[in-house]
């Protein structure tokens, strides 16, 4: 029997198309003082700001949903496949034909926002050598995949590949693969991979704080040539960082961009501490803090057992007050 | 040069020459409404407010059939079928075209909104380990018989990821 892919793509893809289609029609409308409903002309500006705030929630939480379904379907997949094949504990993102090329490993697909789509790697490149070793041969796609298995995640990988005939070279940053993620959180404890990003990628109660990379002007006014500007803390925040604060690094590890930190903060769990190193009103301090209990899709606080006592459910300790 | 409106009769005739005065270009009720729109909040804030409520109409369509069909995408090729790895070798049309719009966006917003980008890089670390597998087991002599559905199960990840960046795109506009 065929797959039937099309079951679910189809409900999937004309929401989809019902979506970008109507809005320019809402944008005209919004534009229109004539389409203005007579309900909402009574608005004040507060009721359509807080509005606003609770629609944006609400996206939030349904684009959460649809990533945290398809994470875990997804999930089930590879939990499947996971005993069946050798992978290594870092990624750099491609997808590799299998079929033997007469130069090398040729790149089939790119991940979106992996590795090595950020270093500006594409798909139809050839791989001809991965930190110097060639994988030029009758199996170049087992070598590159053999070379990735002793490649530690966070590691820089100098990718050579051939474009148009041409030699190219990228550097490209390791990123943890499934194994490796399974293995540093204790799987067997946890469950599943798909329960694994199920329960705890989503519900970090981080939802309100807002990011912006640094450019170098931006930099050179809050002192700083590398990091990330906090520039919503957001109410109660657990890191309790502020607004303004600079995220020089959390748990040694140097963000780089906004979805860099994210990632980061990403990979916490619920209990788990966090030590931030941050530039405050140019003066460098160290935070620490526990992550609480995970919340749920609305933001609120889960518990699974009884209340604990009434003691904050985060600490936040700052130690340190000088430039390092 | 104006007239001398000093002079008798000047201004009566001045006043007389003046045309007719034209109708009001909409009565004064129009002109409260229109006076109460100036007031309001900005209509970039209202027609975000009216997208981002569609966005999340369309989303939460997408997460229910998500709900209803968990496997509906993924089901195992029959044994003994030879032609799926061919089969999986080119990726859907469509897929390449949400691939495109994926690799056209900024790689983040300007303002990152952990909250919601937390969505994007879960579902861009599971696509990339996917691929990861994929490249893994289409090496071996003998493919796993999950190989066919795990390549598909990309392809709904991809479409996954397109709705989430949108959405969030969406969200970053209405701020």
């Amino acid at each position: 029997m065929k797959p039937n892919r099309l079951t679910v793509s189809w409900p999937v893809l004309l929401a989809f198309g019902a979506l970008l289609a109507s809005a320019p029609a809402l944008r005209l409308a919004a534009d229109t003082p004539a389409a203005v409903p007579d309900a909402a002309r009574t608005d004040s500006s507060g009721d359509a700001e807080a509005q606003l705030a609770a629609a944006r929630r609400q996206l939030e939480q349904a684009a959460h949903e649809v990533a945290r379904l398809s994470e875990q379907i997804s999930g089930e997949l590879i939990d499947q496949m996971m005993p069946l094949v050798e992978t290594g504990h870092a990624i750099i993102g491609v997808q590799l034909d299998p079929a033997a090329g007469p130069s090398g490993a040729r790149v089939r697909e790119v991940s979106p926002g992996g590795p090595a789509a950020e270093a500006g790697i594409h798909a139809g490149d050839v791989i001809v050598a991965v930190n110097g070793q060639p994988v030029t041969g009758t199996a170049p796609a087992r070598q590159v995949v053999k070379i990735m298995r002793d490649v530690k995640p966070d590691s820089r990988v100098t990718v050579r590949v051939l474009r148009d005939g041409k030699p190219r070279e990228f550097v490209v940053t390791a990123r943890a693969g499934p194994e490796f993620f399974a293995a540093l959180h204790g799987m067997p404890e946890l469950g599943s991979l798909a329960q694994l990003h199920g329960d705890f990628m989503f519900h970090r109660p981080l939802g309100e704080l807002e990011l912006v990379t640094l450019s170098p002007r931006l930099g050179s006014y809050f002192g700083s040539d590398k990091g990330v500007l906090v520039v919503r803390a957001g109410s109660e925040g657990p890191l309790k960082l502020e607004d303004g604060d600079v995220i020089l690094a959390i748990d040694g590890r140097e963000p780089t961009s906004g979805s860099h930190a994210t990632r980061i903060l990403g990979s916490y769990q619920p209990g788990e501490k966090v030590s931030l190193r941050i530039l405050r009103q140019h003066k460098t301090l160290d935070l620490e803090s526990v992550l609480p209990e995970r919340a749920d899709h609305t933001g609120m606080m889960q518990r699974d057992g009884p209340l604990p006592e009434p003691a904050s459910p985060h600490r936040t300790v700052i130690f340190g007050n000088g430039d390092i | 040069m104006q007239p001398d409106l000093d002079q008798p009769g000047s201004l009566a005739r001045v006043l007389r020459e003046l045309p007719a005065a034209g109708a009001p270009p909409y009565p004064f009720a129009e002109f409260q409404r229109r006076a109460r729109e100036r007031t309001r909040p900005s209509r970039s804030l209202a027609g975000g407010r009216w997208l981002a409520a569609a966005a999340v109409g369309a989303l939460a369509v997408v997460a229910l059939s998500l709900r209803l069909h968990p496997h509906a995408s993924v089901r195992e090729p029959p044994l003994g079928d030879t032609a799926p790895l061919a089969r999986a070798a080119s990726p859907a049309p469509h897929a390449e075209i949400m691939e495109r719009w994926l690799a056209s966006l900024p790689r983040e917003p300007g303002v990152v909104h952990v909250g919601t980008h937390q969505a994007v890089t879960g579902l861009e670390d599971r696509i990339a380990q996917v691929d990861d597998l994929l490249s893994a087991a289409g090496t071996q002599r003998q493919p796993p018989p999950q190989f066919v559905a795990l390549q598909q199960e990309r392809t709904r990840l991809i479409g996954a990821l397109v709705q989430v960046r949108y959405a969030e795109t969406l969200a970053d506009e209405s701020r």
